[in-house]
């Protein structure tokens, strides 16, 4: 039902006369319309429409590739249906439904064809029409695709843009390429045309040994395989065939794109054709793509180049201003997956199309080199494969013998080792003296590039072949057209110029021959000038953005720093003063409440409360270890908060030792001194006499008892003789005679005119040592004075500090002798 | 006279990191690597091992590329630490840097004495990055000594056939070893974050491990697409690029300036953790 609704839309759509057969599908939003149509001579094409959504449209004739049909490029017509062109796609005369013979894009044949195709599309109301009978219509197609395509737009001027993928420029040059100045024919391309010949004739053998292929075009064949060459009348018919015939007529904006990975058309054809349609009409709009497929396979880039296509037509059909670089080059050099180990391929992009090629010279070193041609020519080297591309990249890269370099076959014009990374990309050419035992030459050239570990890289295994007459039996000159390529070589490599006798991509002379090569003029190479696709702007954009965020990170944690009133507090003589002191911590915990009291010089300050009553919280903030929520602390005056330079005149041991494990006594005590800051001396000797731990200085703090590690650190809290001095349950872990000689140490230190702040949950422990007492209990200041007054306080002539304590607060807390 | 300026200069915090066992054995753990693997190579079985191996799937065999030469073990051996065991080393001195005081208690006297906060973050962290630094310059020279001694000196041969002589071959390296320590200041900068918060070193140095290895399978999630481009082990191997004919250097700026911009963020926000914390531990 919903075909039959679909075929119905199309029937009132376009008022199409659908022949006996037709049928049409609707696929996502384009709708596709099978029809026949006739041709040129009363040839019946087997024809498929589709059309987009928005109507009319521009319309484009999408030719399929040799030995395809329309179902070939359905997928690329549906794309370019939903991008909003009228697609015609159909199947070329003597393939697939179509009738006809296979005439190999004749001006009479398949040319004449499309031009029916036209005439169709100037009758249909969804194409625009921008005179009568003429559409406005481009023509894309691949490699026999292509050559009608561009053979279509220098007949028919009706073509309104034009994309050809993959497609030769002269016939006769490609089957015969000729690389040198020579009148003769090259040597005949036989796998390829033989590839080719059978591809399209085996299917419909029954019919003759030639299939559906052209009577005259069957006798070509049949003159090249028997003789090598090409007879007068065949050269013309491959002349006529040949996109260089009429590539003076082609005024519609032309995309050019050719493989690297080609030895049937190579790069050299699209430059032959951009050269053409340049000198003729340099107005016309022109760009090239060489990517790294072809015929020879390589890496597939069909999607980008259907892009590419689309935006030719978008810009030439649709005249939508989209920049389109004139030249883009592959290089399949660059980098390799790991992943996969496929090649990552680099895009990088010409401002110019090298309708001129700029060469620059480089000397060869090697003289000459002899080389042989086997009888038969077999062995023969192999230097890519129809479909399946470079032999070497068969051969894998790594060593072996290469099939494409046979010994004694094969010679290196080589230069001297690169001192700059060197990348070529076009054509190249060399003047060489060739002599023979014989009066004439088939020899294949290329342009490697020679390892300094022994490899020779044949890009794409693309070569040269020349066929050479008339040479003199001292040799004779001639100038050898190098293929184009895109190559990278590394300093240390060497650019050579390889020669091969025998290649079986080709006919050659069937006699053993003796050749010599000798070196006749330096190399000219393309110095082509690329910038890589990604433009230099967009690089340059991240490490922009990176320094841009690296300062403002750097700005952001500077302006949130915590900062901390410098100014000096109200004078007092006290030495340390603190003031309404507060601390909450994060889990909500109210650590200290609340507290004020002062200390002056010489006074030993006991802070004592049970545990948990604030004590090392306050000493944490008297440190700069914690922040205090509310209130202050200073020192002479000075505020103290983490960071301080008030902090350096307090010594501190709180909450246990800290050492560094692997080191020893002595050299954690001269580290600390070295870290924090100070220029005067330590009162090392001193503080060593405190620790009283003797020989043991000198052995690993991770070896120490605990008692050791206590006494270093009141050392360590000493080392400086600061001006107050910190200590957290000084005397726990000590004997009693060590903790006598402490309590005299701290008396003495504060008859200096020094302080001391000792906390202690031991009342004892502060009754003996401490002038000053503070009592806490659950944060809040209990009481705050000298130790007489505390004690004068409960009137008992033998209270003890501990009584004072129960009297003080009560039965709130039970205090321990030892907890 | 106290002056905040000279506080834990950066001549003494080396010689306090250097003194640890730590510090060698991580020193240890990296040379090990080039020696074993010439070992395994040299001694190990010949002839085809049956299948291909992680590291010779394809054409690309890379034990084989890295019995070529010097040039080429060195190389080889920057592929074979790069996912995990210069992350190690990276997340072990810059993971551990702080948080380890903080077990010894140390950080505590340090920051009394006063070391100002920010300044005693910049000394560490200026003594890590260092040893890490030396780290990669170690795996370097061990590997192209090990290689030079087990397989000679010969030109450095890349997977796609680009031959380079050593002098430039060491140039290249010397540009792989400077990105490998680019992108790993973000398994610095993460580790060095983790260290600042917590007080377990070993707690800063696996964190910041786990959070590589769960980045490395995060990037092997296409879906995510170009989120990808953010973690910070998505341009670990672009150094390769590095390694052909003329370097192409659009992944490697790339991935250096996202290293750039994800180590300042996390160093920054070390920082101000830092200075705002309380310190109790």
């Amino acid at each position: 039902m919903k075909k039959f609704l679909a075929s119905l839309t199309a029937l009132i759509l376009g008022g199409l006369s659908i022949f006996t057969g037709a049928s049409a599908h609707a696929s996502s939003k384009a709708i596709s319309v099978d029809q026949r149509i006739d041709g040129a001579g009363g040839v019946s094409l087997d024809t498929t429409l589709y059309l987009p959504a928005r109507l009319p449209a521009p319309a484009i004739l999408l030719a399929h590739g040799f030995a395809g049909d329309k179902s070939s490029v359905a997928a690329q017509a549906k794309a370019l249906a939903l991008h909003g062109y009228v697609v015609l796609a159909w199947t070329a005369r003597g393939f697939g439904k179509s009738t006809g013979e296979i005439s190999m894009d004749s001006p009479d044949g398949e040319v004449a064809d499309v031009s029916k195709l036209i005439d169709f599309l100037s009758t249909r109301s969804e194409v625009i029409q921008q005179a009568k009978g003429d559409p406005v219509v481009g023509i894309a197609g691949d490699s026999y695709g292509g050559a009608v395509s561009l053979l279509t737009a220098g007949y028919d001027h009706r073509i309104d843009a034009v994309s050809a993928n993959i497609t030769w420029n002269s016939l006769s040059d490609a089957l015969f390429p000729q690389n040198a100045n020579d009148p003769s024919y090259g040597p005949y391309k036989k796998f390829w045309a033989g590839t080719f010949f059978a591809l399209a004739s085996l299917p419909n053998a029954f019919g003759g040994e030639c299939g559906t292929f052209s009577a005259a075009w069957c006798a070509a064949f049949k003159d090249a395989v028997a003789g090598g060459s090409p007879t007068a009348t065949d050269m013309k018919l491959m002349q006529a065939s040949s996109p260089a015939s009429v590539a003076s007529e082609i005024v519609a904006p032309t995309l050019l794109m050719q493989g690297e990975a080609d030895s049937l058309f190579p790069l050299n054809d699209s430059l032959a054709n951009a050269r053409a349609i340049h000198s003729s009409h340099p107005d016309v709009p022109l760009a090239m793509i060489w990517h790294s497929g072809g015929h020879d396979g390589g890496t597939d880039e069909s999607k980008r180049l259907q892009k590419a296509t689309s935006d030719w037509f978008d810009k030439y059909l649709l005249k939508k201003s989209i920049t389109f670089p004139p030249f883009q080059v592959t290089d399949t050099n660059g980098s390799i997956s790991l992943i996969d180990s496929s090649v990552i391929p680099k895009l990088m992009q010409s401002s110019s199309l090298p309708t001129t090629i700029p060469y620059s010279e480089m000397p060869i070193v090697t003289p000459f080199t002899a080389l042989i041609a086997p009888i038969g020519g077999i062995p023969g080297a192999i230097s890519s494969l129809p479909g399946v591309g470079s032999a070497l990249a068969l051969a894998g890269n790594l060593g072996g013998v290469s099939a494409a370099f046979l010994p004694g076959q094969s010679g290196f014009l080589e230069t001297s080792a690169l001192k700059h990374p060197l990348s070529i990309v076009g054509p190249s050419k060399i003047k060489v003296k060739v002599s023979s035992n014989k009066s004439d030459a088939t020899l294949f050239f290329s342009l490697v590039v020679r390892t300094a570990s022994g490899q020779t890289k044949q890009p794409n295994g693309i070569v040269a072949p020349v066929h050479l007459t008339h040479l003199a039996p001292a040799g004779s000159l001639f100038e050898i057209a190098l293929p184009a390529v895109v190559l990278d070589a590394a300093v240390g490599d060497k650019l050579a110029v390889a020669i091969s006798t025998t290649d079986q991509g080709y006919s050659m002379p069937q006699d053993g021959r003796l050749y010599t090569v000798a070196v006749a003029g330096p190399l000219h190479y393309s110095n082509l000038a690329f910038t890589s696709s990604k433009s230099n702007s967009s690089l340059l954009l991240w490490p922009i953005a990176a320094i841009l965020i690296v300062i403002a990170s750097v700005f952001f944690a500077y302006l949130r720093r915590p900062r901390h009133n410098r100014a000096p507090l109200e004078e007092s003589d006290a030495l340390v003063s603190v003031s309404h002191l507060s601390k909450v911590y994060k889990d909500g915990y109210k650590a200290v409440d609340g507290l004020s009291f002062h200390v002056k010089r010489g006074q030993v300050l006991g802070l004592l409360g049970p545990n948990g009553a604030g004590k090392t919280t306050t000493l944490r903030m008297m440190m700069g270890l914690i922040y205090p929520t509310e209130g202050e602390i200073s020192i002479d005056g000075k505020p103290i908060y983490p960071g301080s330079p008030t902090l350096a005149e307090l010594g501190s041991f709180v909450e246990g030792s800290g050492f560094l494990p692997h080191l020893s006594g002595r050299e954690n005590l001269e580290l600390y001194w070295k870290s924090i800051g100070r220029d005067d001396e330590p009162f090392f000797d001193e503080a060593v006499k405190i620790t009283d731990l003797g020989n043991a200085l000198d052995k690993k703090v991770r070896s120490y008892s605990q008692g050791m590690r206590q006494r270093l650190a009141i050392a360590q809290a000493m080392l400086g003789m600061p001006d107050l001095l910190v200590l957290d349950e000084p005397t726990n872990g000590l004997d009693p005679q060590q903790i006598k000689a402490m309590r005299e140490v701290l008396k003495n230190y504060a008859k200096t005119g020094r302080t001391v702040i000792v906390s202690s949950h031991l009342l004892s422990e502060v009754e003996q040592t401490c002038t000053h007492v503070v009592l806490m209990h659950r944060g809040k200041l209990i009481a705050f004075g000298t130790m007489k007054k505390i004690l004068r306080k409960t009137g008992k002539k033998s209270g003890s500090l501990e009584e004072i304590f129960i009297e003080l607060i009560g039965d709130d807390l039970t205090i321990g002798k030892e907890s | 006279m106290y002056s905040p300026r000279t506080t834990l200069p950066y001549r003494v915090e080396m010689y306090r990191q250097l003194k640890r066992k730590r510090t060698l054995f991580a020193y240890l753990f990296v040379m090990a690597l080039p020696v074993i693997v010439s070992l395994a190579v040299k001694f190990g079985t010949t002839g085809n091992s049956t299948g291909p191996t992680r590291f010779g799937a394809g054409t690309a065999d890379l034990i084989g590329l890295a019995t070529k030469g010097a040039a080429n073990f060195t190389a080889t051996m920057f592929y074979f630490a790069t996912p995990f065991l210069l992350i190690a080393v990276v997340a072990l001195f810059n993971g551990d840097t702080v948080a380890s005081e903080a077990s010894w208690s140390t950080l505590r006297y340090l920051l009394a004495a006063p070391v100002p906060r920010a300044r005693l973050l910049l000394q560490k962290l200026k003594v890590s990055l260092t040893l890490s630094a030396v780290g990669i310059i170690l795996l370097a020279l061990t590997s192209f000594s090990v290689g030079a001694l087990a397989f000679g000196t010969a030109p450095l041969q890349t997977p796609l056939g680009v031959t380079m002589v050593n002098s430039v071959a060491i140039g290249r390296l010397a540009i792989v070893a400077a990105y490998l320590a680019i992108t790993l200041l973000v398994v610095a900068a993460i580790a060095f974050y983790f260290s600042v918060t917590t007080d377990v070193p070993l707690g800063a140095v696996g964190g910041a491990i786990g959070i590589m290895i769960l980045s490395n399978i995060l990037d092997a999630i296409t879906g995510l697409g170009a989120l990808r481009n953010w973690l910070p082990s998505h341009f670990s191997f672009s150094w390769f690029d590095a390694l052909s004919s003329q370097i192409d250097w659009n992944q490697m700026v790339r991935g250096a300036s996202y290293a750039l911009i994800l180590s300042a963020i996390l160093t920054s926000i070390a920082f101000l953790r830092f200075a705002k914390k309380d310190v109790t531990s």
